[in-house]
């Protein structure tokens, strides 16, 4: 099957391809994403893109959390050659990506129509499902969702930021099958037929193209030259009519250094606005990636001791049901909006708030399933004590067993990483799942660093935490957009030489994992101090045995 | 703040210890919030709750419905797990205290959000 979809007619239930941009680093969760929820083969990925082939709907990749936008995937190629050609050679370069093969964007086309007929379909007899805030692009009607940038200032703004960042692995993308293969053959052999259908409804099919150009590629030919190349071609080629404002169909252009791809936006609006929050603090998609990490189970207790506006709980609860999560923070305002956020994700039942500080929390030490925390990067945590007095609290709230998923700042994961227990350094690329490697380090890290989301376990295993039994699972660097981050894994190791209580906390907390076990007992042997008791109480206590 | 809530809270006023738990309960303000039930839900937060602290959290706010203990085989109990829900899930303190039944300290409850944010004196270190 996965090799089928290679050849068109070649698997008869023929699935599409598309690929989808993700956030630096967030690759490997949407590989494993779309494997998961929508039975994807052929997976692969560049840096900041996800390929894949699905027989899934709309319905279905709308659902993805970890991608940034999904698109129909028209064509993937080698790069065009920069330093070799002259400006005229690239022109023609750029009008052969219509030309050589016609038939992949007819295919595309084609393929696109029926997505969103069927999209249509399935919205109708499903109402309640309908998604104002998502809706697509559909065949004439299309409603446009915001005020659409002037053409060239988006596509100025859409090739910032990525210019100087594309060294890629270049063996990941030069496959022979640059192409869609987008047969959704319900009547398999009768491709030509199809392609003329789609060509004669194609006429006044308007469209635009936006343009991003990265690396050499970009100094060479701005994107918004590159784009008006392509759209020319377009209308001659098929006579289709460009329309900037408000055009039936979008074609996305990238150009790198290492590929050029095409495609087809499938929704207006990207993957990663959740219709469900309200105010995002944390990016939706590195909130949902470090839930997912999280081994969330049904009837678990989530903490997030610092949770801001609730961004990861909301994320957290929407896709991991019976579960009960505690956000907690010390700002009022942080509150208040995570409080607006969870009760307008209709979660309010799943999700309670805390005003509370990290480093003391009111819960009995083992009584937290799982952690999940974007741990502040500004200069509020100074890294040796502060971090280390944070962590000592929530490995202490957290049970033998419990993971535990932080996002840290490179200086805090710095260290973190040097100040291990036994001391073997080791550098990011070891345990770091980086699918964006450049170059050079690529070299050194090729046996380790894979897209597979599961690093290499074993060398961290060999070492823990300052604060003792938590112990490094995987780690995964992730861009923020100006800085990096990681998204690192723990998981509390049950340390009996080493008790959390005893070791790292006076008094209190030590008796309360003792109290989880036998509270009547425990409050029994315990000297009631009668002046604080008022009597009402006492007797409450009293009564369930 | 919701029972269950409650229910998983101690008081972490210095030197207090397990006689921080359960904290104790007024209320001046609450509000019932129609939950959509979920049996499994319910049924999954059942073994994490400390029932004595339940019971007489649910006192205090005069829900009388409390079953005085989880009955037997009460995951297939719809009756049993209805009332749970309702008092785990649907009741909301929005304002009131906290206290700790030990040292005395009131931990006020403000717009559903309780703040158990300690002085410097009053912290482990």
């Amino acid at each position: 099957m996965a090799a089928a979809g290679d050849e068109p007619g070649s698997d008869p239930a023929g699935g599409a391809r598309f690929f989808c941009t993700a956030g630096r680093g967030l690759e490997p969760f949407l590989m494993r994403e779309v494997q998961a929820r929508l039975e994807a083969t052929q997976v692969e990925y560049v840096s900041g893109k996800v390929f894949f082939t699905t027989h899934s709907d709309l319905t279905s990749m709308k659902k993805l959390k970890s991608a940034e936008r999904l698109f129909l995937l028209i064509r993937k190629q080698l790069p065009i050659a920069i330093p070799s050609l002259s400006k005229g050679k690239l022109l023609t370069e750029l009008q052969r990506l219509i030309n050589e093969d016609p038939g992949s964007w007819l295919k595309a086309i084609s393929l696109w129509r029926k997505l969103l007929e069927r999209d249509k379909k399935g919205e109708k007899v499903s109402q309640r499902d309908v998604n104002v805030l998502k809706r697509k692009m559909g065949g004439n009607e299309i409603v446009l969702a915001k005020k659409l940038k002037p053409e060239e200032k988006q596509m100025v703004e859409e090739s910032q930021g990525e210019g100087q960042r594309d060294g890629l692995p270049e063996d990941s993308l030069e496959q022979g099958d640059a192409i869609t293969k987008t047969d959704q053959l319900q009547e398999h052999g009768l491709q030509d037929d199809m392609v003329k259908a789609a060509d004669t409804q194609n006429q006044d099919l308007t469209f635009r193209v936006s343009c991003r150009c990265s690396g050499n590629i970009r100094k060479a030919f701005p994107p918004q030259e590159a784009g008006r190349v392509v759209g020319i071609a377009l209308m001659r080629k098929f006579g289709w009519k460009a329309n900037l404002r408000n055009p039936h169909l979008e074609i996305f252009m990238h150009l790198s250094d290492t590929y050029s791809v095409l495609g087809i936006p499938l929704f207006r609006v990207p993957l990663a606005s959740r219709t469900y929050i309200q105010t995002a603090g944390l990016r939706s998609t590195i909130a949902w990636a470090m839930a997912s990490i999280a081994e969330i189970k049904a009837g678990a207790l989530v903490l997030d001791p610092m949770c801001g506006l609730g961004t990861i709980l909301v994320e957290a609860a929407k896709e991991w049901p019976d579960v009960y999560y505690m956000g907690a923070d010390v700002s009022d305002s942080q509150l208040l909006g995570a409080c607006d956020n969870v009760k307008a994700a209709g979660l309010a039942e799943k999700i309670d708030l805390l005003k509370v500080s990290v480093t003391e929390l009111p819960l009995p030490s083992q009584s937290v399933d799982v952690i999940i925390s974007d741990i502040p990067f500004g200069k509020k945590f100074k890294l040796g004590k502060d971090i280390k007095s944070i962590l000592q609290e929530m490995e202490r709230v957290l049970r033998d067993g419990g993971a535990m998923v932080l996002l840290l700042s490179e200086d805090h994961h710095r260290y973190l990483r040097d100040c291990g227990g036994n001391g073997i350094p080791l550098t990011s690329q070891d345990n770091i799942a980086d699918p964006e490697m450049n170059p050079d380090k690529r070299t050194g890290t090729s046996d380790t660093a894979s897209p597979s989301c599961k690093t290499s376990s074993s060398q961290c295993l060999s070492r823990v935490l300052p604060c003792g039994s938590l112990v490094p699972v995987e780690c995964f660097k992730v861009s923020l957009g100006k800085t990096d981050a990681f998204i690192c894994k723990y998981e509390k190791v049950h340390a009996p030489g080493l008790s959390p209580a005893g070791h790292h906390e006076p008094g209190a907390h030590q008796q309360m994992a003792a109290l989880q076990e036998s509270p009547h007992l425990q409050d029994s042997s315990e000297p009631q101090s009668s002046s604080a008791q008022p009597l009402q109480m006492g007797a409450a206590k009293e009564q369930p045995c | 703040m919701k029972l269950l809530t409650h229910n998983l809270l101690s008081s972490h006023v210095r030197g207090v210890g397990t006689r921080g738990f359960p904290l104790r309960l007024q209320a001046t303000e609450v509000r019932i919030n129609p939950v959509e039930f979920n049996p499994d839900f319910v049924a999954r937060m059942i073994p994490k709750v400390e029932w004595a602290a339940l019971v007489q959290a649910a006192n205090t706010l005069n829900l009388t419905e409390v079953p005085k203990e989880p009955t037997e085989g009460y995951e297939q109990d719809e009756t049993f797990l209805r009332k749970m829900h309702h008092v785990l899930l649907e009741v909301d303190v929005l304002e009131g205290t906290l206290q700790c039944p030990e040292s005395g300290r009131l931990f006020p409850i403000s717009r559903g959000i309780p703040n158990m944010l300690l002085n410097d004196e009053e912290t482990e270190t």
